[in-house]
């Protein structure tokens, strides 16, 4: 049995690296999977409150989760495709055509 | 789990709406010779039969589908909101999406789909159907921001997806924590937590919990410093998903914001209004001034939305019945007035060219006399000057805050109101008081009788709301009854 | 007390107007000046029916009109005026006919002008007549959307940046003055009462002298801009010396009169104990405001600006009248504020006049116009000594008011107020020498033509205004006495009643600055 903090900070850490991700890496298909890293961090949290807890509740979120994280990509890797189609970019620091 | 026809009550609305939008979607395929002109009058239809089967604008709470969803007067008011946003976003988008060669079925549907997303929000009593909610709503929106497919459209929806899939994130990690600390992901539930256990506000989970989930609202409602990547998404989304994402987006996230905060997290006010105290300042006080540096009108009113932001905040840090009811008319005031403001945008633009730059204003109010006098309108309302709606909504705000004791914020807030004065007055600056220059930019109006008829409807709303507001605070006020 | 409804009528005669102008086709301009004027004449006649029906004797509201607005917040359509409103009232319509006859020649948008014009009419009414603080707010603000446009669209060179700048000056003061009405509001349910922003009401809520001293600081800001007092005058000069001549009428005649009656009827009645504490600092701004004004006035080389500096000297004079919070010197404040629509607001006509013709406000541009328009000159002239203060003409009355006001509270202010009207003298009357007498040696001006049929018209009945309050002043002050007294009365009343109230300590409101993020048990 692994103890309840163990596997909270793991997704806890999971969560930073994620979020690290976002904010440092510029490659846009990095970045997407980085989101999709801090939604993963966030089920395993799920995960680990429904067995403290005894509730299945939290199991139940974890399928909604996955769900929209799997429509969010689906969504965002076609805007990926779009913008690479119109620019030929992937690095976010070139997607700066807006700027005030 | 089971639900009876009672729930299904609560949902009607909504699935009106959805079958306004799953029938659009039909109709394009069927119509014979590609007629779609109708298609944006059939969501508008849909969104009129919705607003007769909306429950419960004054009956006393109810909440169904295992407390999931609630059918409250605050639903129902949030809703009505909706309903007007989405009915000028169609008007609004018809005759603009004809011009630019995009007027497609899915747009529509989108748009309905995302109203859907926003009224569900408004209704969410638990915070997994928030989340749900949110998400409905906002990959609905990323798509509409890139319609145009465009270099700048794809840079919107680019930038506002990996915002809002980043602000989802903090949300939903903040739920999971406040699910363990609370036991349960109820609105109500997180409330009687608190409140029957004092050392639980002090839990570092709990604590942790509250703070992911307001910086992921503050991410949705793009307050500083969650801001970064607002401004351009509105500037380069299509200009009608720019005024529906200003007006209908922050009035689903603030409803959700007032339910989370002014409910669940009730007995936790003295902890986070002070974060939000420094971060509406921050709000306003940044939006006004990077709005006065832009000479974009359409980037203008894109930070000038985080500034309204700001002043919403104000309300929220208030944190009583009088200052949610204070928003709530603030959020109708604000989409009329900023689908208007977005509408006479639309209107000096022609295919392929926006001419949103200030310069293109020059003259305009004297050679389209009701043009000006719209355009004028809206931006007095926008800085709050009375008779108008956008008066009586920051009047109301600024009264709570008074009464709570914030009378530091509250200065705060006039001056910044004045400071935005300077912004939204060059608009008219320039609309009257230049010269057109030699070739004009704009030559004529991109104006037909369904962007008439929303220009009169929204500027009609502006006017009415500021000069007879008695009735519609009242319902505010009791929509926050049943709430708080 | 059923009544026909006067100061509906009046206030929203204009309006009504204005909705009917929009019907009017452009192209027939002619069609359009006719009707402003007939609905602004209209408007004075009727306002004639309240100066004939006034009650002297009677010092409270008259032609009170109340209805409810918005219930559940206390807010309410109430309207009604005193002794110290008529006037006002009565200088607002009367300016608003000459006015339009002074734009007879505005050719550019007359449409939008006369609209404008009509707008700022209601807006002025209604902020005079006003019994309800949200409802005053209302007007108050709304005013100057027409004169920012009435600035913006037809005014001078630098129109665009004077505009503004007169915007925001004056929505910063009332922004900061709209938390202090909240908070009034506020304090006024927490003593007990139903929620109310009926002035009258809170007139009657005692407060502790510190609380006072605050929201005194936020409404005085809101009407010492608008007043303005030095050092918060910087906007007008700019605002006049750009606005078209019609504009610097009413800017002078009335809007500058929202800042001594916003004293008048708001911040001194709700704050006295504020205003005992803030008086010697006013009078002394005030009197430094008055030298300043003179000094600058003297040294400037525009007439417009010139008149503007005067308005600033003159203002000041007013604003120590109010401070020095006796009977001659209230009266005096307030006669005053009516002298100075009278007589700057004509002083703004002729130098209207004379632009029409030359295109120019320098004086070194002139010398010697009494030989080319001599009828021209000794209006002016007139004008002149009214607004000097010369025996016989209005001035006098008011300034000999306000002096023997301030002499009784304090004579070191008097006597440096008196250099003020001896600066006055000496550059107004140093500029009506370089610009009419001398040799009339500019080739332009020697062909000049003299005052016109309509010129004559508009400029009548200030000259006959000014007689009439110099030689017979009577008429005016009478209505006001019973008004003043009771003002007074009550002001010393509320002074007395607040200053035995338990104040928190002096360091409650710093206290509450720091408690911002956490307001404590204050609240109720």
């Amino acid at each position: 049995m692994i103890p309840f903090e163990y596997s909270m900070g793991l997704s806890a850490v999971l969560f930073g690296l994620g979020v690290v991700g976002v904010l440092v890496r510029r490659n846009v298909i990095v970045l997407l999977m980085c989101v999709e890293l801090m939604l993963n961090a966030v089920n395993l949290a799920f995960v680990t409150v429904a067995d403290h807890l005894n509730s299945v509740e939290g199991l139940l979120y974890v399928f909604f989760v996955m769900t929209v994280a799997a429509a969010e990509a689906a969504v965002g890797l076609a805007i990926v495709v779009c913008l690479y189609r119109a620019r030929r970019a992937v690095h976010a620091d070139e997607i700066s055509l807006l700027k005030g | 789990m089971t639900f009876s026809m009672a729930d299904m009550r609560l949902l009607t609305p909504h699935l009106v709406i959805t079958a306004a939008a799953l029938l659009v979607l039909l109709a394009e395929a069927v119509s014979p010779g590609r007629r779609k002109g109708y298609l944006p009058y059939l969501g508008i239809a849909g969104i009129v039969v919705a607003a007769f089967t909306t429950p419960g604008l004054f009956g006393p709470a109810r909440s169904g589908f295992s407390g999931m969803l609630a059918g409250d007067a605050f639903a129902a008011f949030v809703y009505f909101i909706l309903y007007a946003v989405g009915a000028l976003t169609l008007l609004v988008s018809d005759a603009y999406l004809r011009d630019e060669g995009r007027d497609h079925a899915e747009y529509y549907a989108l748009v309905l789909l995302a109203l859907v997303g926003m009224m569900l929000m408004a209704g969410a009593t638990h915070l997994m159907s928030v989340f749900l909610a949110l998400e409905t709503m906002s990959i609905a929106i990323y798509a509409l921001a890139g319609f145009f497919r465009d270099e700048r459209s794809a840079e919107a929806s680019f930038k506002y997806f990996i915002l809002g899939a980043f602000s989802s994130g903090f949300l939903l990690y903040g739920i999971a924590l406040l699910y363990g600390a609370c036991g349960t992901t109820e609105i109500q539930g997180i409330l009687d937590a608190f409140a029957s256990n004092r050392a639980l506000a002090g839990s570092p989970m709990a604590l942790a919990g509250v703070g992911l989930v307001t910086v992921g609202f503050a991410f949705k409602v793009a307050a500083v410093p969650f801001h970064m990547w607002t401004p351009d998404a509105y500037q380069g989304a299509p200009t009608s998903v720019t005024a529906f994402m200003a007006t209908g987006v922050k009035a689903a996230a603030f409803a959700a914001v007032l339910r989370v905060f002014f409910v669940a997290f009730q007995t936790l006010h003295v902890d986070w209004s002070g974060v939000l105290w420094v971060l509406a300042l921050l709000t306003m006080t940044l939006g006004n001034l990077t709005a006065i540096a832009q000479t974009d009108v359409k980037r203008m009113l894109a930070y000038s939305s985080i500034a309204h932001a700001g002043y919403i905040l104000v309300g929220v840090v208030a944190g009583t019945p009088e200052a949610g009811a204070g928003i709530l008319y603030y959020l109708l005031a604000y989409a009329f007035m900023n689908i208007g403001a977005f509408a006479c945008l639309i209107m000096v633009g022609r295919k392929g060219h926006e001419n949103t730059e200030l310069d293109a204003f020059a003259g305009l109010g004297f050679k389209f006399p009701a043009l000006g006098l719209a355009m004028s309108l809206f931006m007095f309302s926008m800085a709050g000057i009375p008779p108008t709606a956008g008066f009586i909504g920051k009047f109301l705000i600024f009264k709570a805050a008074v009464h709570q004791g914030y009378y530091w914020l509250t200065i705060f807030g006039v001056l910044n109101s004045a400071a935005s004065v300077y912004y939204y007055l060059r608009v008219i600056v320039t609309m009257y008081f230049k010269p057109e220059p030699d070739t004009p930019v704009v030559e004529g109006l991109r104006a037909g009788p369904s962007m008439a008829l929303a220009t009169i409807l929204a500027g009609l709303g502006v006017l009415y709301f500021g000069i007879v507001p008695g009735g519609l605070v009242d319902l505010a006020e009791q929509a926050l009854r049943y709430l708080v | 007390m059923s009544h026909f409804p006067y100061l509906s009528t009046i206030t929203f005669l204009p309006l009504l107007g204005a909705l009917v102008l929009l019907l009017i086709p452009r192209k027939s301009e002619g069609g359009i000046r006719a009707w402003t004027l007939a609905v602004t004449a209209i408007t004075f006649v009727i306002s004639l029916a309240l100066w004939v029906r006034f009650d002297p004797a009677q010092g409270g509201m008259q032609f009170v009109e109340r209805k409810a607005w918005i219930e559940s917040l206390g807010i309410s359509y109430y309207v009604g005026i005193d002794g110290i409103s008529l006037w006002l009232v009565l200088l607002t319509t009367f300016l608003s006919v000459i006015c339009v006859l002074s734009s007879w020649g505005i050719t550019k948008q007359v449409k939008e002008y006369m609209l404008f014009f009509l707008l700022l009419e209601t807006g002025m009414l209604g902020a005079l007549i006003s019994l309800d603080l949200v409802l005053f707010y209302i007007f108050w603000e709304a005013m100057l959307i027409p004169m920012y446009f009435l600035i913006g669209v037809w005014g001078g060179t630098d129109r665009i940046y004077a505009a503004i700048k007169f915007f925001i000056y004056t929505m910063v003061g009332s922004l900061l003055m709209l938390v202090a009405i909240l908070a009034l509001y506020y304090l006024n349910i927490r003593a007990g009462n139903a929620p109310t922003f009926d002035l009258l009401k809170l007139y009657e809520l005692n407060l502790a002298p510190n609380v006072q001293f605050w929201m005194f600081a936020a409404f005085c800001l809101a009407f010492a801009i608008k007043v303005p007092m030095w050092p918060l005058h910087t906007w007008l000069p700019d605002a006049h010396t750009q606005a078209p001549t019609a504009g610097s009428v009413i800017l002078a005649g009335v809007l500058l009169k929202m800042g001594t009656y916003g004293f008048l009827r708001f911040a001194m009645p709700l704050f006295p104990n504020a205003v005992e504490a803030w008086a010697p600092f006013m009078m002394v701004v005030a009197v430094i405001g008055i030298i300043y004004g003179a000094l600058v006035a003297m040294v400037q080389d525009d007439v417009k600006k010139l008149v503007a500096y005067s308005s600033v000297s003159h203002l000041g004079f007013v604003m120590l009248g109010l401070f020095a919070l006796n009977m001659q010197g209230v009266q005096g404040g307030l006669y005053q504020s009516l002298n100075h629509g009278i007589s700057t607001g004509a002083l703004f006509l002729l130098v209207g006049v004379i632009y029409e013709r030359r295109h120019t406000r320098a004086i070194a541009d002139f010398g010697g116009l009494a030989k080319a328009m001599p009828n021209y000159a000794v209006v002016f002239l007139i004008i002149t000594m009214s607004s000097i203060g010369l025996p016989g003409l209005n001035g006098f009355v008011g300034e000999f008011l306000i002096m023997l006001g301030a002499f009784l509270t304090s004579k070191t202010a008097a006597v440096f107020a008196a250099t003020g009207v001896i600066l006055a003298a000496g550059y107004m009357l140093w500029m009506v020498k370089r610009v009419f007498f001398g040799p009339l040696d500019k080739e332009e001006n020697q062909g000049l033509a003299d005052l016109t049929g309509l010129e004559w018209g508009y400029l009548i009945p200030m000259v006959v205004m000014a007689f009439w309050m110099g030689i017979y002043p009577g008429t005016f002050l009478r209505k006001t006495d019973a008004t003043l007294e009771l003002w007074l009365e009550r002001f010393e009343a509320k002074k007395e009643a607040c200053r035995s109230l338990e104040s928190p300590g002096a360091l409650a409101w710093l206290q509450d600055g720091l408690n911002l993020v956490f307001p404590g048990s204050h609240a109720d």
